[in-house]
């Protein structure tokens, strides 16, 4: 069966006034319900990609098209998510979730019910009235992942997330992204320079070389799921690590 | 043989306790002020001693019931010149952070403003309106217009990059970006300004009351002065002092509960409250929650 496409990029570029070259060709398409990584160094491209994406920024050539349609604005089926959780402090945890609604014009006791669900289901039991400042860095993410989710975005980007985190704190909350996404059956961009993440979450890799910032391969991760840490130990799992190290070799 | 390094923690305050430390500390400056003054190491006429201050004070305040009219105008003219300047300061602020151009071509007199000694313009607010209350309240207003001013508006400048993506994401409005973002984002520096610019308006207040003025308690200690009555002024001044203090406490408290979001202890009072208001979203949550899982 053929999946409908939800981002397609022809030959996507952005070239930044300097000049700087920040990405270059990108051309690719991701279908719905897929997950894909974006790795490479710094200032391979990944995050101008996703914010192309997002439409924060307009490429300086090629075609970007969303949902089937030329990208022009932010688009309500879009949502995004960042390395710093960006809560705001005057919030609650649960006004923070429900800002969607808010901007949107009016929060209803429908609107509250879903958004304490949603903190439910990132696991925020408890904490529905606290506030920003009170809370760990990983439980701020979990804040920021309910508040995205509350967009009702179909696509979701998301821009190193956990990489503020520690190690275990990101390994939980990894595990937890593949069992929501698997529950809202959402699409995901999902920026990393963690391989051993890339993979562990992708059923696609990106593998982004610096300049200019290209797409230098794609990598299919053919792994089951539902995955669980054990995965980590098999030798596909080990291989199909090394094939991206290997490609982006001469980079790191 | 090496020593490990070993850096001893702080030792806690321990036997006496803290307000016992301050009256300690405040007799021991009392005892000396007195001293010096009954061992004539400085001269009764220049430092008047702490009991002829508050001698003089019981005798203005308390018997002759005498400045508590001045305390209540000079505290008016602060008030008003306070609310004035933050009306203004604000103002100014929020138009320039919203527009660009209107920025551009105010900052120019902002600066002039800034480096003006203010207080120079006193001679002449008085000259236009006069020797009532208005000038003083002018004043005041001028000197505290502008902390409040560059707070604000450095304040609503300094947007989160990351915050303004997520809104733009979002697709917010201008004004929700300024409603939800920008104008909370700002206010602990705004409040900060306001903190300051509520003490700069007591001393508009009394720099106005210096130039020329029939009540208030600039115009007592500047006549007392004047007299050579050093107690005297010295009793007024302590009066000016319990007034700045009061005008911080009340700037500080209101910034508490503005900026409640920075103070854990209210944080963890109004979850509370929250968590009661909403109590039956709880439960009604976990029962549609449950059949999912």
């Amino acid at each position: 069966m053929h999946r409908t496409e939800v981002v397609s990029g022809a030959k996507v570029g952005m070239t930044f006034p300097g000049p700087v070259i920040a990405l270059e060709d990108a051309t690719f398409t991701i279908g719905k319900g897929q997950f894909v990584s974006l790795i490479g160094p710094s200032g391979c491209g990944k995050s101008t990609l996703l914010r192309i994406v997002a439409g924060l920024i307009s490429p300086t050539g090629g075609q970007l098209k969303t949902f089937g349609a030329p990208m022009v604005a932010p688009r309500p089926e879009i949502g995004m998510m960042f390395q710093r959780a960006t809560l705001l402090e005057w919030k609650s945890v649960l006004d923070n979730v429900l800002l969607p609604n808010t901007l949107a014009g009016s929060v209803t006791k429908a609107d509250r019910v879903r958004a304490i669900d949603l903190l439910h289901l990132v696991g925020l039991q408890g904490f529905e009235f606290a506030f920003p400042r009170q809370l760990s860095g990983g439980m701020q993410q979990r804040v920021a992942l309910a508040r995205l989710l509350n967009t009702g975005a179909e696509l979701l980007l998301l821009d190193e997330p956990f990489g503020a985190l520690d190690e275990f704190t990101r390994e939980r909350l990894n595990l937890e992204l593949m069992r929501i996404q698997s529950q809202v059956n959402a699409t995901i961009m999902f920026v990393t320079h963690n391989i051993q993440e890339a993979v562990f979450l992708a059923d696609r890799v990106f593998v982004m070389t610096p300049r200019p910032g290209r797409l230098a391969a794609e990598v299919t991760v053919d792994l089951p799921r539902p995955r669980t840490i054990e995965l980590m130990k098999t030798t596909e799992f080990n291989d199909t690590m090394f094939r991206i190290r290997d490609i982006l070799g001469g980079f790191i | 043989m090496t020593e490990v390094a070993y850096i001893p923690p702080a030792p806690k305050p321990k036997g006496i306790p803290a307000w016992a430390q301050h009256l300690i500390v405040f007799v021991a400056f009392i005892t000396i002020w007195e001293l010096a003054v009954s061992n004539q190491w400085v001269s009764a006429l220049i430092l008047p001693s702490p009991f002829a201050v508050a001698a003089a004070w019981w005798d203005l305040a308390i018997v002759k019931a005498l400045l508590w009219d001045d305390f209540a105008i000079t505290l008016t003219e602060v008030i008003l010149g306070f609310a004035v300047g933050a009306a203004f300061g604000t103002t100014m602020a929020v138009l320039s952070a919203i527009q660009p151009t209107f920025r551009r071509l105010v900052s120019p007199y902002m600066v002039a403003l800034q480096v003006t000694p203010r207080i120079a313009v006193a001679p002449i607010i008085v000259a236009w309106l006069g020797f009532g209350m208005e000038p003083k309240i002018a004043i005041a207003a001028i000197i505290c217009f502008f902390p409040i001013f560059i707070n604000t508006l450095t304040g609503l400048m300094q947007v989160d990059e990351d915050r303004m993506e997520m809104f733009t994401s979002m697709r917010a409005t201008r004004w929700q970006v300024f409603r939800h973002l920008q104008l909370p984002g700002a206010m602990p520096v705004i409040m900060a300004g306001f903190k300051t610019g509520i003490s700069l308006a007591l001393i508009g207040a009394i720099v106005g009351e210096f130039v020329s003025a029939s009540i208030g308690l600039g115009l007592m200690i500047q006549r007392f002065s004047y007299q050579l009555l050093l107690a005297e002024a010295f009793a007024v001044l302590i009066m000016l002092t319990v007034m700045g203090l009061l005008l911080y406490g009340a700037a500080a408290l209101a910034d508490r509960y503005v900026v409640f979001w920075k103070h854990d202890t209210l944080l963890a009072s109004i979850s509370a409250r929250l968590r009661a208001r909403y109590a039956d979203l709880l439960t009604g949550s976990r029962a549609q929650a449950r059949p999912a899982e």
